[in-house]
């Protein structure tokens, strides 16, 4: 009897040593392929940023600075309460940690972080904007957002000494800006609407232009939001085929949650590149947010940036229309109904809640959520379950954890 | 340099560069046709809008002109398409068709169905491979 217990508690004891291997030193010897993918996702292999030939000040230091400003800005809303930063905060990696953003008044969708986002062709979830100045503007007239209109952001330009100084500098003269009516949009409410229509074309279009042009100043600051190297881009670039760095910079389960990301669980598939992200639409059958229907997504989003006049078409833009290639041949068919925005996996820890609504919590909903690949409520869900146990969506999670870094800061 | 070494260098820089040039992907119609795409972007690879130089020859080895090309294609295994909508905007060289607005989002197996559609007939073939 004896002999059968201490048989038991053998195998017992070989099977857990069995399981710690798989779990702690799976994949530690990473195939040479494996490696060239690793390496594809380390910020060291991020690309130099290429010019936004829809903004000719996007590089200029006088815009930068200009934009920086604004974006701290609450005069640029209605009641003077909202600026750009209260929903993206830089202590929260651009961030609100809300689930929705919380403007003048509660809006539809989650707050999206900016880290990197200048590399994206598409912005907001479903990709309704084709450049981050044209993106900058919309959050200004919308009423639970800043809930302010271009005429009154023109005649704040004009009425402050240092906005009005460096919009000369930047873009020319400042046109006659009308004192009355009050305010006035194209996109607001019955009354501005109204205002609008009281202004005769010449106006509008100076007006408009003048608003453009903060929205490119805005994204001159934005694009200055970059990613910091982190942990997990120290081990990748540690590793080469006759040295396992393991140990150097992460630990056995954020290496094996790791092997995890780019195998089993398949995230690399579209959380890809050095921000982890491609920037691209997908529907992965997260729920509706609660009290709206299920969204359109890019199907929508694709349709909105097409008809809007500051896309990279449009008479704002400063761009040759042979450049505006991801506008031109943008898709627009069905598989696109539902699917949302690819967002960054960088600082991902520190930009909790998750999904285009906030709907899950933490990063381990998350990945449980992808483990489960439900029926999406509108057209189909592109994954499939993973059968991960929960020791690996543990190890997945602690594996993301390393991609958390201070931002980059210039020289 | 006189003139005759000076076409000979010429002559010798154009099969050097011509030979060099492999295309990216190649496949052949169950008509005969052969399709050689040559990519801007090569080896080819994601998250990059680029275009396709598609030089489309027949079984007589000559170019396959002011056909109507067309190309979609997608991810079986996932159920979607390509995040753009190519297009052929011009025939550059007499059978080389310009394809742009090609992108690739995701690694793994893609299919691009490729149709040649020309005064005589219709060919379409699917062209497989992994990235």
């Amino acid at each position: 009897m004896k002999n059968i217990l201490f048989l038991i508690v053998l195998i017992g004891c070989l099977f857990i040593a069995s399981q710690l291997f798989v779990t702690s030193g799976v994949s530690t010897v990473w195939s040479s392929r494996q490696i060239e993918l690793l390496k594809s996702l380390s910020l060291s292999a991020l690309p130099k940023l290429k010019i936004d030939p829809s903004n000719r000040v996007a590089e200029d230091r006088a815009a930068v600075e200009f934009g920086h400003t604004l974006f701290f800005d609450v005069r640029l809303s209605g009641d003077s309460t909202i600026a750009c930063a209260t929903c993206h905060q830089p202590e929260k990696m651009f961030t609100d940690g809300l689930p929705l953003a919380e403007g003048t008044k509660l809006g539809p969708r989650h707050t999206p972080s900016l880290v990197g986002l200048a590399y994206s062709p598409w912005f907001y979830w479903d990709g309704r904007k084709d450049s981050q100045w044209a993106q900058a503007l919309s959050p200004l007239e919308t009423s639970h957002e800043h809930n302010t209109n271009r005429l009154e952001i023109a005649r704040l330009i004009d009425g402050d000494k240092y906005y009005s100084e460096t919009y000369s500098m930047l873009f020319g003269n400042l046109p006659e800006i009308p004192q009355s009516p009050k305010g006035a949009s194209p996109a607001g409410n019955m009354e501005l609407k109204n205002a609008w229509n009281g202004l005769n074309e010449k106006q509008q279009f100076l007006i408009t232009q003048v608003f453009a042009n903060v929205g490119k100043a805005l994204a001159a600051y934005q694009r200055k939001i970059m990613p910091g190297r982190g942990r997990f881009d120290d081990y990748v670039d540690a590793l080469d085929k006759d040295r396992d760095p393991t140990g150097e910079s992460l630990t056995s389960e954020e290496v094996a949650g790791l092997a995890l990301f780019i195998g089993k669980a398949q995230c690399v598939t579209c959380h890809n590149g050095p921000l982890l992200t491609n920037n691209e639409f997908h529907n992965t059958g997260v729920l509706p947010i609660t009290g709206q229907l299920p969204s359109m997504g890019r199907y929508d989003g694709v349709r909105f940036a097409r008809a809007d006049p500051f896309n990279c078409l449009g008479k704002y833009s400063d761009a040759n229309p042979k450049d505006c290639l991801e506008l031109a041949f943008a898709n627009d068919t069905n598989d696109l109904v539902g699917a949302q925005k690819t967002p960054t996996l960088r600082n991902i820890k520190e930009t909790a809640p998750y999904m285009h609504g906030g709907q899950l919590k933490t990063l381990l909903e998350v990945v449980n959520h992808y483990n489960e690949a439900p029926v999406s409520l509108l057209s189909h869900n592109e994954s499939k379950p993973l059968g991960l146990s929960a020791t690996e969506l543990q190890q997945l999670e602690a594996f993301m954890n390393t991609l958390s870094a201070p931002l980059a800061t210039e020289e | 340099m006189n003139r005759p070494i000076s076409f000979i260098l010429l002559y010798l820089l154009v099969t050097t560069n011509a030979n060099a040039q492999q295309p990216d992907l190649r496949i052949e119609t169950s008509e005969g046709l052969r399709i050689l795409i040559h990519s801007q972007l090569s080896p080819l690879q994601i998250n990059r809008i680029h275009s396709w130089h598609v030089k489309i020859i027949d079984a007589h080895s000559k170019p396959v002109t002011n056909a109507r090309v067309a190309v979609t294609g997608g991810m079986p295994e996932h159920d979607h398409g390509l995040p753009t909508q190519p297009r052929v905007t011009e025939e550059i060289n007499p059978g080389t068709y310009l394809l742009e607005g090609v992108r690739f989002h995701m690694p793994g197996k893609w299919s691009m169905v490729i149709s040649i559609e020309t005064e005589e007939n219709l060919s379409t073939v699917s062209l497989d491979f992994d990235l």
